[in-house]
């Protein structure tokens, strides 16, 4: 491999839009992310305040639906998704001691096909109106007959190809996962993120193929008239909820999972000790996502299965409380006789063990069919899925973020700032939330856009109201933070907290174009915490110095993206009349749905029929050179 | 990534051992011999309905577990992980099936 | 391990698939996918098991199927997966003729099983005015049949631009893990029409 590959590098936004490099998609994850976790934030705060007292009329009843809908919608798949996948990109591949992810191309095309998808369902706001049959979408409420705008396929549309970038991410790490860690590093010498990143990939792989086929009968029903919920026709509606729940209980595991990743490696790294249980934890891990698979009827306890069905999946969702309580135990007895630093990343992570027992105490109580009947579609239900999904996950990205921002940009978050962030984030958290399960025991209802007064909600919503604010000022408060740190020079050393433990810590902040130099060699768990007990400054290379291999940067992902856009936009106005002979022309004979797709497919085929030769990164320029953030 | 090294499924077999086609030929046969099992007895009628189902759904199983098997070759050495994948996709599948028969009319 | 497009064809390993790690990479996360698959087409079948009975108006199942059709369907699509076997094996020898020839045999038996689903389609439509619209049954027997339908469409358009390919770049190891790859996924196409004509057309038959 001596003669080397003449390669175009490119400056600016165009290396942005071309990267394959797993360090920089972390970053356009985060961003983007981090945009529609901005949105489905303020999507938030508007509900609330239209909640802040009875019979408010901030908001119609119609824009309430869409609000309610468009924020669950945006959060889940939108917002905190991404932020795990920026996350997994930014640390996986370091972690496993490798230079890349196993396919660069794939992982530019499922970021890109990811923030099409999301623009897509958020074009919806200005064109005609937002989908308003809640984030589950269920049919006959989502049907043409009860959702006349095009809300709704921005939704199945929009869905389905954001969901095609989630899956190709998702094959993407445990293909990577397999066969790219370091010489030495078998899979119980994983770090625990790794793992849950492996489990979650897995759970994403067997998860959204359900989801996929969801939305092509929901499309299918409402653009080619076709009747798999339209009971005139002989559909079933049923069928949907239980297509939607077969992916959306494993889909909130999904969430909570890399967020158990991330506490194990900060509570362990900030408590000075190895993970407490370190194979139980894995064993756990796997039980869970197992679990996770078996349970999805739960949501659907009130829908009338029977009494078989009901008690069948009421014992396998309290089983679940098994492996969770296992690893609670774990992170407690690892803190146990540590010598703990209660930095902003250990703070959140500290902050999201009390808080996340109680989500899964309320879980197992909604998990008794009988008290279901009570609970179903009340507060309750709201109290416990953002106890599990802010409480748990929000927190354990917070302190994910804070954990790695440094290997990231090479820059520390400022720690008081952070301490703030964490009383306002936590308080206004448990001020909005905690509430609100008494809300829901004194009835009232979820999903409904007011209430009358003297029902003893009223006092209980102005609190709420304001603790959702003091969570918005906690979100600013670390804006400012990442602006504030953003401003300082560069270039922490490679270790930042002194303790860390596994290989990321081990290679420059941020990291060179190829990660690692030479590939480390592993010697156990906690790789690099051995190689420091045994007074070594660095990891013992695997391998010669030599000439790196890298992928060259391609624009190909973004164009079949916005291939998909286009083909997806066309699909959705297939019967519509526009008043205008051109445009009924083409949307109405498919010609736009085909002008996407030869975009998508073409793209695929040049790609295909290109080889990409890649390009040599050469002894002589492995300098310390990190990539620009 | 040229340079990486890789602990599952590194070891690169050069053997040359060319495979004839004859298993390949006899697992087509059997799939044939299945295949003709299930359409005659759909064609020839009569038979008892469950057993019917019963048997149509185990010579289906089984043509794919040869397919699988020995064409796709699951059954040769360091295939371990795609069988767990392939397993677990089958189980989602299967349970989504258990829904349909189940849990949705009643 | 390098990926040299000029490699000799002659001296191509036993496995030239799986002599690179992008080529094991390659073939690992095929595997992935087609789990996936697995579980996108049990999603189908779920739906079509659901509303197998959920004719409306519309003709049932048994009065619709034509076991005949169905029964050459399937000899084709089962041979042309032998044949793509056998694509597999001549890559394996280094014959690059042998492969394009069993690479293209399997493309024609694709598209000879295309145009029975065309003329089946065609026929339910025009002659029993049997459409996505007419019943629960008609919307979800045409989803999951159009579905499979499609994979054939995509596979034979792949094959059909790997023949291409290797005619033009010869057999390497850059163009073998994808020939492999398509192999697998054409195999895959088949299992999946083992339980379509057995749930659709079979029982269909027998229960419908």
């Amino acid at each position: 491999m001596a003669h080397a590959h003449s390669v175009k590098r490119h400056k600016g936004l165009m290396d942005w839009l071309t990267t394959v490099d797993h360090k920089k998609i972390a970053i356009l994850y985060l961003v983007a992310g981090g945009f529609f976790f901005g949105i489905g934030g303020i999507e938030a705060l508007l509900i609330r305040v239209q909640l802040w007292k009875p019979m408010n009329t901030f908001v119609t009843a119609q824009q309430f639906n869409e609000l309610i809908t468009m924020h669950g919608t945006t959060m889940i798949f939108l917002g905190v998704m991404p932020i795990i996948f920026a996350i997994m990109n930014a640390v996986i591949p370091l972690q496993i001691g490798a230079r890349d992810v196993a396919f660069p191309f794939l992982n530019s095309l499922g970021f890109w096909t990811f923030l099409f998808g999301g623009l897509l369902l958020n074009l919806s706001w200005f064109m005609g109106g937002a989908p308003d049959g809640g984030w589950t979408a269920y049919a006959p409420l989502s049907s043409t007959t009860y959702s006349t705008t095009h809300g709704v396929d921005f939704y199945t549309i929009g869905l389905q190809i954001a969901g095609l970038g989630t899956l190709i991410g998702g094959i993407n790490f445990l293909a990577t996962i397999i066969t790219m860690r370091a010489p030495g590093m078998s899979f119980m010498r994983m770090p625990m993120f790794t793992w849950t990143t492996f489990v979650t990939s897995a759970m994403i792989l067997f998860a959204f193929p359900a989801i996929t086929v969801g939305l092509v009968l929901l499309s299918f029903d409402r653009i080619l008239g076709a009747n798999f919920f339209n009971v005139a026709g002989g559909g079933n509606p049923v069928l949907w909820q239980h297509i939607f729940w077969i992916f959306g209980h494993p889909e909130v595991y999904i969430l909570i999972l890399p967020a158990f990743g991330i506490i194990s490696e900060v509570v362990s790294t900030f408590s000075r000790k190895r993970l407490f249980g370190y194979s139980s934890m894995v064993f756990a891990t796997i039980l869970i996502a197992f679990l996770g698979f078996m349970v999805w009827a739960h949501h659907m306890f009130t829908t009338g299965m029977g009494p078989v069905a009901n008690a069948l999946f009421a014992i396998a969702t309290m089983l679940i409380a098994v492996p969770t309580g296992i690893k609670i135990f774990n992170w407690l007895f690892t803190m146990w006789g540590g010598q703990i630093t209660f930095t902003t990343a250990n703070l959140f992570a500290v902050g999201f063990i009390p808080t996340f027992v109680m989500g899964g105490v309320t879980g197992v109580m909604l998990g008794s069919a009988p008290a279901d009947y009570q609970f179903h579609d009340t507060y309750f239900v709201v109290a416990h899925f953002h106890y599990v999904i802010v409480g748990g996950l929000v927190l354990g990205l917070f302190s994910g973020l804070h954990y790695w921002w440094p290997k990231m940009f090479g820059r520390v978050l400022n720690e008081t700032l952070g301490k703030i962030e964490f009383w306002t984030f936590i308080i206004g958290f448990h001020l909005t939330f905690f509430l609100q399960h008494f809300l829901g025991l004194i009835g009232m209802q979820r999903r409904v856009y007011t209430y009358l007064p003297n029902q003893g909600f009223d006092m209980m919503n102005v609190l709420s109201t304001i603790g959702a604010f003091l969570m918005g000022v906690g979100v600013i408060v670390f804006l400012i933070n990442v602006f504030v740190t953003a401003r300082k020079p560069s270039g922490v050393e490679n270790d930042p907290w002194g303790d860390g433990r596994t290989l990321e810590w081990a290679i420059p902040s941020p990291p060179p174009e190829y990660n690692f130099k030479q590939l480390p060699l592993v010697r156990g768990l906690d790789a690099f915490w051995k190689e420091k007990m045994a007074g070594n400054k660095e990891m013992t290379p695997a391998e010669p110095v030599g000439s790196i291999h890298m992928p060259s940067p391609t624009i190909i992902p973004f164009v079949m993206s916005v291939g998909l856009f286009i083909a997806g936009l066309g699909f959705m106005f297939t019967t519509d009349d526009f008043g205008n002979s051109f445009l009924n022309f083409m949307f109405n004979n498919y010609i736009v749905v085909i002008i996407g797709l030869a975009i998508t497919f073409g793209s695929m085929i040049v790609h295909s029929l290109n080889d990409d030769p890649g390009w040599h990164i050469e002894p002589e320029e492995q300098g310390g050179k990190g990539v620009e953030a | 990534m040229v340079n990486q090294h890789n602990n599952e499924g590194s070891v690169v077999k050069h053997r040359h051992r060319h495979e004839g086609p004859q298993k390949h030929v006899v697992a087509f046969i059997f799939s044939i011999v299945l295949t003709a099992i299930a359409f005659a007895t759909v064609a020839a009628g009569g038979v008892n309905t469950a057993f019917t189902v019963m048997l149509l759904v185990a010579m289906a199983v089984l043509q794919v577990l040869v397919q699988l098997g020995y064409w796709m070759h699951l059954k040769d050495k360091g295939h371990m992980i795609p069988i767990i994948f392939m397993a677990g996709g089958f189980f989602v599948a299967g349970l989504c099936i258990i829904a349909a028969l189940y849990w949705m009319w009643w | 391990m390098t990926t040299h497009a000029e490699q000799a064809t002659n001296k191509l390993p036993h496995e030239p698939e799986k002599a690179t790690l992008e080529g094991r990479n390659k073939i690992m996360g095929f595997w992935l996918f087609l789990a996936g698959e697995a579980v996108l087409f049990g999603t189908l079948f779920a739906t079509f098991l659901t509303l197998r009975n959920q004719v409306a108006d519309g003709p049932s199942a048994s009065e619709l199927f034509s076991l005949p059709i169905t029964a050459a369907a399937t000899l084709i699509l089962l041979v042309s997966s032998l044949t793509s076997v056998f694509a597999i094996q001549a890559m394996h020898r280094g014959n690059k003729k042998s492969l394009l020839t069993w690479l293209t045999v399997t493309v024609v038996l694709g598209l000879g099983f295309l145009c029975l689903e065309i003329y089946e389609f065609y026929e339910y439509v025009v002659h029993y005015g049997y459409g996505m619209t007419t019943s629960a049954f008609s919307s979800s027997f045409y989803t999951l049949v159009g579905f499979h339908g499609a994979h054939v469409i995509f596979g034979i358009c792949w094959i059909s631009l790997l023949i291409f390919q290797v005619a033009k770049k010869g057999l390497t190891v850059v163009t073998a893990p994808k020939v492999y790859v398509s192999a697998m996924y054409w195999h895959f196409v088949d299992v999946v029409w083992v339980f379509v004509f057995t749930v659709v057309y079979l029982l269909g038959k027998v229960v419908g």
